[in-house]
């Protein structure tokens, strides 16, 4: 059985740590460098780093942050928000992440992703994708942090992801983010049944059954957490003990 | 249709010609009734300092548990009127005053023009989560008149909605003669007016009317076409303002008991009435969950902007960078980004709704455009002072 990576997902809104519900009425929760600190030493398998708000203001505010980050957190650590250019990708992994988190770009330009899956790696090029369902088995790609339907189907979107490059598939329910519902198994199993490379569920979690629900039933490769984690209803720690007591092979931190 | 009259929005909304922004926020000093005090900061940022700072809110929770203990029923009947859309704001409010203060909310909605999906599933998925609701929908045929003649008339074709949404829940206060009706915020103080009304909790029923009437009386309509018996269902009768006096009626403002933070609310009816934000960031603005459940909202909107220069947008984050949510750099960012986009997703339904072609619509908007505001330029309207440029 595939090993499952926990990642923790710090939304960053200017200087602040920030979370939603659907994508929307953002609060303040902290600082992203304190909770992503703390992530790291309850030995969360990796960190994302997204400016949810970058493309919505044309920016991006999060290098002062990564460089901040990078000189104490030695796991892998993914940026998103408003990377536009193949150069933009290599500013972001100079200052010491391992993958960058397109989406709007990507969806303007999508060879985009290969340009910077050719020279950085594909490892290196995570396609973030923000889905809304449209119907039952479709679903639409957004853009803006949830704000712009764009019109593209997502499956299909991310089979052209994959052929032109993506190495991974950040894939977030627009409809369950923030609700504590649970994921939308049904956007993850069919994503992960109509490519190959690797998807990181995100977006609904809020217990430890949904965690199990979209590794077993969905086949989710990792999945990533946010509100869970925020609001301190659950530690790595706990979620491991709970993954290992179900047979779900993560890493055994110590 | 006539010739339509070219209006002098300096003159009915006594606007000054000299534009300035607040120093604090993204509003303008043309937002009719707004202050700006002498250093440049406007009246809705002064009052949102003093929400913050000049209020004891645990005292004002204690004059809210005060005021329910004096109105709550003993046998369960209803005891408080809130007028409510299922939007975050309305949820918040009746299920507060249920769950916290153990009162019977009857819940009274008054019926969009034209209902978004959205809209309609928020107000079932609120009175599935525990509340007794009167849906009160205008005749069809003469709320489209009506509208018509008040988009032509007072430039702002959801006044119609306005006019039932004050006037409704009154009524069904006098015919269930239930005294408290409460409303969310006092928007009189929380988007600018004087900090002299900052600490009021209540207001006679001719005062809270008259300013969100804007002074045009369902009344005046009868020019159009549209019989004195059918308007009368807009506004109150002198009967029934009698009958608010007899009953003592009262209005309350929920703003003035408990702190007013919009994006609270959200979370608030997220969690306990199972409301949820529209699909798509709202045309005109980066916002998804508030004004949400009527198509021709938008045109609402956009008849402030063509009037005053500034639309949804500007007045969306001019209220979160009050509640802290954004700063100014941002708010100034979604204001040019966003700000006057025009309301295209329901244009047609819009034209048809009002029976109107889309050269009358045009000649509408342009009888309506701040003549201070605009200035034509290669063949385009172009705003003379928009925020991102103030210096």
């Amino acid at each position: 059985m595939k090993r499952i990576r926990l990642i923790a997902r710090l939304d960053i809104k200017g200087e602040n740590l920030i979370k939603g519900i659907h994508l929307e009425g953002l609060r303040v929760i902290g600082s992203p460098s304190e909770y992503a600190r703390k992530y790291y030493t309850q030995g969360a398998d990796e960190l994302i780093f997204m400016d949810t708000v970058a493309s919505l203001y044309g920016r991006n505010h999060l290098s002062e942050i990564i460089k901040l980050v990078a000189k104490y957190i030695f796991i892998p650590m993914t940026v998103g928000g408003g990377i536009r250019s193949l150069e933009n990708a290599i500013d972001i992994l100079r200052l010491g992440a391992d993958k960058v988190a397109i989406n709007t770009a990507a969806v303007a330009r999508p060879n985009l992703i290969s340009e910077i899956s050719n020279s950085l790696g594909s490892q290196a090029m995570v396609l973030s994708v923000e889905a809304k369902k449209i119907s039952d088995n479709k679903w639409e790609v957004y853009t803006e942090n949830g704000r712009e339907s764009s019109g593209i189907d997502v499956i299909e979107w991310l089979i052209e992801a994959e052929n032109l490059g993506a190495g991974e598939v950040l894939l977030t329910s627009v409809d369950f983010e923030g609700t504590r519902k649970g994921f939308d198994l049904n956007l993850i199993k069919t994503a992960t049944d109509s490519i190959s490379i690797p998807i990181i569920a995100s977006g609904g979690m809020g217990e430890f059954q949904h965690f199990h629900k979209v590794v077993s039933e969905a086949n989710a490769d990792a999945v990533a957490m946010a509100d869970i984690l925020h609001y301190d209803r659950m530690t790595f720690k706990k979620i491991r003990e709970e993954s290992i007591s179900h047979g779900i092979n993560v890493r055994k931190y110590v | 249709m006539g010739q339509i009259e070219k209006k002098s929005i300096k003159d009915i909304y006594k606007l000054s010609s000299n534009i300035k922004f607040c120093k604090s926020c993204v509003i303008s000093n043309q937002r009719p009734r707004i202050l700006f005090d002498k250093d440049g900061v406007c009246s809705a940022c002064r009052f949102a300092e003093h929400k913050r700072k000049g209020i004891d809110w645990n005292e004002r929770q204690n004059e809210l548990s005060l005021l329910c203990d004096q109105h709550r029923s003993k046998d369960g009947d209803y005891d408080v009127i809130v007028p409510g859309s299922g939007g975050k704001d309305s949820n918040y409010v009746a299920h507060f005053l249920k769950e916290k203060h153990n009162m019977h909310p009857l819940v009274v909605t008054w019926a969009p023009h034209i209902y978004t999906e959205i809209g309609k599933q928020n107000l079932t998925s609120f009175v599935d989560s525990g509340f007794d609701n009167i849906l009160i929908t205008p005749n069809g045929i003469i709320h489209r008149k009506l509208t018509k003649a008040a988009f032509i008339e007072m430039g702002d074709p959801f006044q119609p909605f306005i006019f039932g949404q004050y006037s409704a829940p009154f009524r069904v206060a006098i015919q269930y003669k239930i005294p408290l009706v409460f409303y969310g915020e006092d928007g009189e103080v929380e988007y600018g007016g004087a900090m002299e009304n900052a600490d009021r909790a209540s207001l006679s029923y001719e005062d809270f009317i008259s300013n969100r009437f804007s002074s045009v009386f369902p009344s005046s309509f009868e020019k159009y076409g549209i019989k004195k018996k059918d308007l009368e269902k807009y506004e109150l009768s002198s009967n029934e303002l009698s009958e608010i006096k007899k009953l003592k009626i009262e209005q309350h403002f929920f703003s003035y008991y408990r702190k007013w933070i919009p994006q609270e609310n959200y979370y608030y009816s997220v969690e306990n009435t199972g409301f949820e934000a529209n699909p798509v960031r709202n045309e005109g603005t980066f916002s998804k969950y508030a004004s949400l459940d009527d198509k021709l909202d938008g045109f609402h909107f956009y008849l402030a902007y063509i009037k005053f220069g500034h639309g949804r947008c500007q007045s969306d984050a001019a209220h979160e960078i009050r509640d802290g949510h954004i700063t100014r750099e941002e708010g100034v960012a979604l204001v040019k980004k966003y700000d006057g986009e025009f309301p295209k997703k329901y244009y047609q339904e819009f034209l048809d709704y009002c029976s109107i072609s889309e050269q009358e619509f045009n000649e509408i908007i342009d009888s309506w455009r701040g003549e201070h505001i605009w200035k034509y330029k290669n063949s385009k309207w172009i705003l003379k002072h928009p925020v991102w440029l103030d210096k």
